[in-house]
């Protein structure tokens, strides 16, 4: 255990590193975008002094080392500045978007692993037989669409056609539920609504599922080919000479290791989904960081692209090191390899 | 078969159908393991050995492109009769196998301890952890591993391959199995390692009272272990007798290239090697048993 503590350590600390580059590079970014921000926060109609005054308060007309230094400490005191797009604080609006997304993503991953890994384990254990081309044929046509794609016959299919899932939004209109923690699932049962649950679950599945397919395809792959070429190692076969039945070596002998090169690679789709939730959230109308990223930069609102992007980047990075720790916890190398450190 | 047989091999032939035909593998093959002895079936690569271990373990059965005929006596069943839950039932309890490389062979994300108590509950679907652990630590002192507590808690990639072999000789005894099929053991590791384990596996073998076949390319290996040898080529069994007869007295051309190719320490250099002679296909040769 303690092995799995250090490697959580080490990666923390990387992460911070990481971090702090990605706060330099977004920084940058946002000075180098062409026009000048106070211009651009004051509109067209501002005279020149306001401009000026404008510049003096966003420390413009100082040197950037220094305006990285103002950026940094604000950051670090959670103020991110305030958005031109909503006028209000983007920290504001990241807490209250960010919540919608996180519960798509965190769905639509439990989707990927729960159903994607025993695809790809029942195909391996199966290889060559027909579930192993059916689940083939299946999953190959999952990857071969983007998930924006999926959404939508997914809506026309299960809202539209056979009305099981309804269209669009978080929650029933009727229900109303006092935002806590902006989790809808969590929201709802802190309000003791167990109706509200019901219909924030029933909403949230259709969009979850339409963001994870893809996924689910890529990882039933993966964990095919990685398991396959576990079979053909000799421990298995040392397992077969036991009489061991074919179903335990398939759970407990193949499938086990060949998670150890699949996991990272998942988790780097998990993190993905982040990305690719944004046309998902706009065909289902969900009010998800990933759509209010791309309004404010199609708005160029610069605090708020900041914000926004240093956000998804803290989620992707903790995505990689919950990864690394199941790495870790199934891969005895890695745990001893840290323990000798 | 007859009750002091632990292996009974009756005009064994395999072939492989496959889209550009069928390749025929073994050609009508018979071989017979005493109850207690040991026995080795020499040849080089693809001259058939190995699948005839598979056979007798009975995985090649499941393979649907293999065509198996003849009879293969184990623990008083005929292989092919058996359905393939049957034949699974005799794995791990009345055979077992071990493997060319112990570190490959153990799978790398379970301790020995964890593996040790899959291999018991084969034995003993029931069986307790502390037994369990009691058992393994006895048969680890038996393949003379003394810090049984270390290794027991140790992944496969801790341990030198020495120390794997013995583990894996120890996998494969603790079920007390009738019949031990040993395919090349030992051949990944170093000369000296080798030799040590074989010895180990001789005498545990020799007080276990556990018939073995053992499988090797190398007659020089196999000298010293088997009490009786079958050399193979290509498909049939081309001479047979006790191992000191074959030694002392090759008669078939196969066997004396064969025994030709043991690279010696006092000289020569990396020794001629004859070609594929028509001579290699001359009929069957058995030595007497003087001892029956």
């Amino acid at each position: 255990m303690n092995s799995i503590l250090s490697v959580l350590a080490r990666r923390l600390a990387t992460t911070t590193l990481v971090l702090f580059g990605v706060s330099v590079l977004i920084f940058l970014i946002a000075r180098i975008i062409p026009g000048d921000p106070a211009r651009i926060a004051l509109g067209p109609r501002a005279t020149p002094e306001q401009v000026e005054r404008m510049r003096e308060t966003l420390h413009l007309n100082e040197p950037l080392v220094t305006q990285y230094f103002y950026f940094l400490s604000d950051l670090l005191r959670g103020d991110l500045g305030i958005s031109l797009y909503t006028n209000r604080p983007v920290m504001t609006d990241i807490a209250q978007f960010l919540p919608a997304t996180l519960e798509l993503v965190l769905l639509a991953g439990i989707f990927m692993v729960a159903i994607g890994l025993p695809l790809g384990a029942l195909a391996a254990r199966h290889r060559g037989g027909w579930p192993d081309n059916i689940i083939r044929v299946l999953t190959l046509m999952t990857v071969s669409a983007p998930s924006f794609v999926w959404a939508v016959i997914l809506v026309l299919l299960f809202s539209y056609y056979l009305p099981l899932f309804p269209i669009a939004g978080r929650i029933h209109e009727t229900i109303m539920i006092p935002p806590v923690t902006g989790f809808m699932l969590i929201d709802t049962i802190l309000a003791g609504s167990w109706d509200g649950f019901w219909s924030a679950l029933h909403h949230l599945i259709l969009p979850a599922f339409a963001l994870s397919l893809s996924g689910i395809g890529q990882a039933a792959r993966l964990t095919r080919s990685n398991m396959v070429e576990v079979y053909d190692q000799p421990y298995i076969e040392m397992a077969q000479s036991y009489g061991f039945p074919e179903d335990r070596i398939a759970r407990k002998y193949a499938f086990k290791p060949s998670l150890i090169p699949s996991l990272t690679i998942i988790g780097l789709d998990f993190a993905a989904l982040l990305g690719n939730a944004f046309l998902v959230e706009t065909i289902f109308a969900w009010p998800g960081i990933s759509r209010y990223g791309v309004g404010v930069i199609l708005q160029k609102d610069l605090n708020a692209i900041v914000g926004t992007v240093m956000i998804i980047s803290a989620t992707f990075l903790i995505a990689n090191i919950i990864v690394d720790l199941l790495v870790a916890y199934i891969n005895p190398r890695i745990r001893y390899a840290e323990r000798s450190k | 078969m007859s009750a002091d047989l632990a292996l009974s091999i009756r005009n064994l032939a395999l072939s492989f159908k496959s889209w550009s035909g069928t390749s025929q593998v073994l050609h009508g093959i018979d071989l017979e393991i005493k109850r207690g002895e040991r026995v080795a079936l020499v040849g080089e690569s693809g001259s058939g050995k190995s699948v005839t271990a598979r056979i007798i373990l009975g995985t090649l059965h499941e393979l649907k492109s293999a065509r198996i005929s003849g009879e293969v006596w184990v623990a008083g069943r005929e292989m092919s009769s058996l359905s393939q839950s049957e034949r699974q039932a005799l794995r791990g309890t009345d055979i077992s196998m071990i493997f060319q490389d112990p570190t490959t062979a153990l799978n790398p994300v379970y301790t020995i301890r964890q593996q040790f108590h899959e291999v018991l509950m084969r034995g003993d679907p029931k069986i307790s952890l502390s037994t369990a652990e009691q058992r393994s630590a006895d048969i680890l002192r038996e393949v003379s591993i003394t810090d049984t507590e270390r290794v027991l808690e140790s992944y496969p990639f801790q341990l030198s391959g020495g120390m794997n072999q013995r583990v894996m000789i120890g996998m494969a005894l603790i079920n007390e199995p009738q019949l031990l099929l040993a395919d090349e053991p030992g051949t990944a590791l170093d000369v000296t390692v080798q030799a040590q384990t074989l010895r180990l596996m001789r005498d545990l073998v020799r007080q276990h009272g556990t018939s073995v076949l053992f499988i090797s390319h190398n007659l020089g290996v196999v000298r010293e272990f088997a009490d009786r040898i079958y050399v193979i080529y290509k498909g049939r069994i081309v001479e047979t007798g006790p191992a000191a007869s074959i030694f002392d007295d090759p008669r078939h051309a196969y066997t004396k290239a064969l025994l030709a190719a043991i690279p010696r320490l006092t000289g020569g250099g990396i020794p001629e090697i004859q070609e594929d002679s028509e001579a290699f296909f001359d009929p069957m040769v058995t030595h007497e048993d003087v001892s029956a």
